[in-house]
């Protein structure tokens, strides 16, 4: 284990009975890089994700989280994911809860704040993603696009060090896709540790520090945007660069 | 993983501190009733027992046992708290010990002399066999093929069982005098066995039954405790007996029973539904709040055995879930009659200790609707997006801030429907808690129809109350849930 990698992963193995869905990844990603990751549907993409901060437990091998082993029984869990966050496909805000609240829920909870100070902040992530005058709306009231950036700002709310994000514009209309992206972009520009699993080559091409292509429940093939994009060396990334740039 | 150990300390706590809370709160009913003695009596054995319009027995005819009781305490400087059930419930407390005594006409059997020790007798009342008084039944013989009614457990009971074989007739069994003797006015059953005095004085106050043999079978009527129990009880009683005999008292409480001199029940005027109300308007009211305070209680404490059950059932591992899932089979399949009748008779015998009538009544309601509350709870949680917990865990809150903060808040929507539901069944279920004697409304209306006969009109006030009762509720309810839904 080396202490210079902000999330490393080593020999991952993730198995749903008999269905071994990840094959030992290993992937070591360094403070403010931005990793993409992408892949055909089922390879195992969100799995992956979802075993960086332990919503699946894995099979076998290692995830150290700022040089915490995750699967150490000894490791607080809920310690090392106040400092993971990360944003899903559907969004997730939590619908009872007003914008606001949904924020501010978790690091009043979790006594990082006190109710005045978490308000103070949360209108900081608000502003971020650009939507300060929506504070007091109820999620439902949001379009899709608006969701999801305010589940960012709930996921910056908690100062994490890295953010995972799985598919975050997948199920959105394509004009709102555009948003979400930009703030995206905007936060690996100041320099936040990002994995991304996305679709959205474009977005790859430019932001990304690295791409992964995912295959069969393996990192088949990795480097710079230009290497995976322009050059790539495995059949199965050009058949799938083929597929998805050609449609 | 350490949040589950943590999570399951926290659950063992809630139950144990449940079940302390309970454990004083029944400790303290019992610690003040110590000093009096707790007597037993039934509500329907005229002239033994007479209730007062109030439902209590502190007017000017009580009946023989009453007055017979409060001259003997008085002369002996006892003091007593009544208990007011069926027959059959009265000699299960006395042997379970949730009373001390029964002081309820009595017989002395030799069977019960097995299990009972009895007082000097106070009377001597023989068996008789009573019918329609219009009917042409005369003898026991013109009783062959027909149904006979008895009252379970009885004197008269018994000698009507000697009699079956040899005049063959059908017995069915009724549990008060005033149901049964109804049941043979109305030609559901033919004749019946009773107590001559208790025949007589129901007669006598417009029953419209009919004697037609002489008494047979006299056994003496006495005081009852437990045997080898209660034995300086037992000594007062005689002690006082003897006294109130040799002055002239005794023979004086039984002649004002018997000789029609007591005052008359209620008169054709107050026969009518408004007259029923009118006079039994206290008798209703205290059933009715009984029952009431019976469905609150009982709600919220099933509620909270509802939430543990159901937060054990949705946990991680396999312990909680079973154990939530087992006491929610047991209590959900067990006729509640039977849950009551075994923790108020069967439970005492086990842990040492009476436990009060009104705590053995919320104790049953909490078990079975505690444990159809905790199925729909847990259906509840369930029934919430499984990407709801994957948000909140991932921000970093732990299993139980994310199951109140997110989870739960949720999952209230689904259970609200089901909630309000078995709030009502709850109402309605409180009447099975009759059946140990809880003074509710149905044991209310089964007392007032003991002293007037007025079957039909009586169980139309009950229905009706307790439609109004659910109507409100129903009412309530809808307004809450449309609160809920904004
Ligand atoms: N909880 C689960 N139980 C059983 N199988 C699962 C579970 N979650 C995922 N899988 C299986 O694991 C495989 C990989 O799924 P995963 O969601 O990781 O793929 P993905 O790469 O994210 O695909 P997509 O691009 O469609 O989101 C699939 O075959 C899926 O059926
Ligand atoms: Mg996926």
């Amino acid at each position: 284990m080396d202490k210079g990698y902000k999330v490393q992963v080593e020999d991952l193995h993730k198995s749903f009975g008999d269905n071994e869905v990840l094959k030992g990844v290993n992937l070591n990603v360094k403070d403010n890089e931005v990793v993409c990751m992408i892949g055909p549907s089922g390879s195992g993409k969100s799995t992956f994700l979802r075993c960086l901060n332990k919503l699946e437990d894995p099979t076998n091998g290692h995830v150290y989280i700022d040089g915490y082993d995750i699967s150490d029984p000894k490791t607080n869990l809920d310690l090392v994911r106040q400092n993971i966050g990360m944003v899903f496909q559907h969004f997730n805000l939590f619908p009872h809860l007003s914008v606001l609240k949904n924020i501010t829920l978790a690091p009043t909870q979790l006594k990082k704040a006190d109710d005045a100070e978490a308000k103070k902040q949360a209108m900081h992530y608000l502003d971020i993603v650009g939507l300060t005058e929506k504070a007091a709306a109820m999620p439902s009231q949001l379009s899709g696009g608006q969701q999801q950036r305010v589940a960012i700002a709930r996921a910056l709310a908690m100062q994490p060090d890295v953010m995972l994000f799985d598919e975050p514009t997948s199920a959105l209309d394509p004009e709102m896709v555009g948003d979400v992206l930009a703030v995206m972009k905007r936060l690996a520009q100041q320099g936040m540790t990002m994995i991304v699993v996305t679709h959205e080559m474009g977005f790859a091409k430019s932001v990304a520090d690295r791409v992964a292509f995912f295959h069969d429940g393996l990192i088949q093939e990795e480097g710079t945007p230009e290497q995976v994009f322009d050059h790539p060396q495995q059949p199965a990334t050009q058949s799938f660069l083929n597929k998805v740039l050609n449609v | 993983m350490e949040q589950h150990t943590r999570r399951k300390k926290w659950l063992w706590l809630l139950v144990t501190a449940t079940c302390a809370l309970g454990f004083l709160y029944f400790n303290q009913q019992t610690a003040h009733a110590e000093p009096t003695y707790t007597i037993g009596t039934g509500t329907t054995f005229e002239p033994y027992e007479i209730e007062s319009k109030d439902g209590s027995y502190d007017g000017k005819n009580n009946g023989i046992d009453m007055d017979i009781l409060k001259a003997i305490a008085k002369k002996e400087h006892f003091k007593y708290k009544l208990k007011v059930m069926g027959f059959n419930a009265q000699l299960q407390a006395v042997q379970a010990g949730q009373i001390d005594g029964m002081m309820a006409g009595v017989s002395v059997t030799d069977a019960r002399k097995a299990t009972f020790d009895f007082s000097t007798p106070y009377y001597n009342a023989g068996e008789v066999m009573a019918v329609d008084k219009n009917s042409k039944i005369k003898s026991f013989k013109d009783l062959k093929g027909k149904t006979v009614a008895l009252k379970a457990g009885t004197t008269g009971a018994i000698y009507g069982e000697s009699l079956q074989k040899k005049y063959d007739f059908k017995i069915k069994y009724f549990n008060d005098s005033n149901t049964m003797w109804n049941d043979v006015h109305n030609g559901g059953t033919v004749a019946t066995f009773d107590d001559g005095p208790v025949l007589e004085y129901g007669i006598l106050n417009g029953v419209p039954l009919k004697i037609v043999t002489k008494p047979a079978k006299t056994t003496p009527v006495a005081f009852a405790v437990k045997k080898g129990e209660n034995q300086e009880l037992l000594h007062k009683f005689n002690a006082g007996l003897a006294s109130i005999k040799k002055s002239g008292e005794l023979k004086q409480i039984i002649n004002k029973y018997l000789n029609g001199n007591a005052v008359k029940t209620d008169t054709a005027s107050q026969r009518t539904i408004m007259g029923l109300i009118k006079n039994n308007k206290g008798t209703l009211l205290s059933g009715l709040w009984m029952t009431i305070e019976l469905a609150v209680l009982g709600i919220i404490c099933a509620t909270v055995l509802g939430v543990i059950l159901g937060v054990m059932g949705i946990s991680d591992g396999k312990a909680l879930p079973w154990t939530a899932s087992t006491i929610t089979y047991i209590f959900r399949g067990l006729p509640m009659m039977v849950l009551a009748f075994f923790i108020y008779i069967g439970m005492p015998d086990v842990i040492g200790q009476k436990i009060p009538l009104f705590t053995a009544g919320i104790i049953t309601l909490t078990l079975n609707e505690g444990a159809y509350i905790g199925a729909f709870v847990k259906g509840g949680f369930k029934a919430v997006d499984r990407e709801q917990w994957e948000a909140a865990r991932s921000l970093g809150l732990p299993y139980n801030r994310a199951l109140w903060k997110v989870i739960a808040p949720q999952g209230i929507k689904f259970m609200i429907p089901s909630f309000i539901n078995q709030f009502i069944i709850t109402l309605k279920d409180t009447s099975i808690l009759s059946a140990i004697g809880v003074m509710e409304l149905t044991e209310t209306g089964t007392v007032i129809i003991s002293k007037n006969m007025e079957g039909f009109k009586v169980w139309a006030i009950i229905a009706v109350m307790y439609l109004v009762v659910i109507t409100l509720l129903t009412w309530l309810s809808n307004y809450v849930q449309k609160r809920m839904r904004v």
